[in-house]
């Protein structure tokens, strides 16, 4: 399948939309570890990448939308492999957290939801190997 | 689902890119089909049926009590 002008700009706005999103979640933890800024800045801050995932969001689904029957086929089933995963992950740590004292610094929300596209990276490739 | 779309291909001397791109997929698509690792949509095996000049049925084998091969 020739990758047409179209698909090329949907491509580089997809790429543009997932650099922004990360560039700026990062810029604002990077704010909001640091010490000093007043309470409604922090807020402010937090919420600062809220639009550029949004952003995200829909350059993913648009991306989707222009995949081909097959690839749309392994996004669904690395999906399917993904969210139960990640449910999995999520409500674990929920009930270790009621277990036993978790050291914030290493197991707060912040660090886990970034486990969230390595189980999507793995269901892509599971997904993928089975129609090779 | 078994088919004859590597016989036809071959018969045209198409590669898989050159089949992948007069039907408008990719050349993995073409060729999980191919190997029966995944079976074509309703819409993808019209447009092979016509790009091939042949009915489904003469392009794709289907017999009773198969399982979807995905």
């Amino acid at each position: 399948m020739e990758t047409t002008k179209h698909e090329k700009k949907m491509n580089l706005g997809f790429l543009a939309a997932t650099v922004s999103f990360i560039l700026f979640y990062f810029a604002a933890r990077a704010a909001l570890e640091s010490q000093g800024l007043a309470t409604s800045i922090r807020v402010a801050v937090a919420l600062f990448p809220v639009p550029f995932y949004i952003w995200f969001m829909v350059a993913f689904v648009r991306n989707v939308r222009g995949l081909d029957e097959l690839e749309r086929k392994i996004q669904l089933e690395a999906l399917a492999l993904a969210f139960p995963l990640a449910m999995l992950l999520i409500f674990t740590l929920g009930l270790m957290e009621l277990a036993v004292d978790l050291p914030k610094e290493d197991w707060s929300y912040r660090h886990i939801w970034a486990m969230m596209p390595v189980l999507y990276f793995g269901g892509i490739a599971f997904a993928r190997k089975k129609y090779q | 689902m078994k088919n004859r779309l590597r016989t036809l291909r071959a018969e045209r001397n198409w590669s898989q890119a050159d089949l992948a791109e007069k039907l408008e997929v990719s050349r993995q698509t073409v060729n999980a089909i191919e190997t029966e690792k995944y079976d074509p949509s309703l819409h993808l095996a019209f447009k092979t049926s016509l790009l091939f000049s042949k009915l489904i049925e003469e392009i794709f084998e289907f017999s009773e009590g198969e399982t979807p091969s995905s």
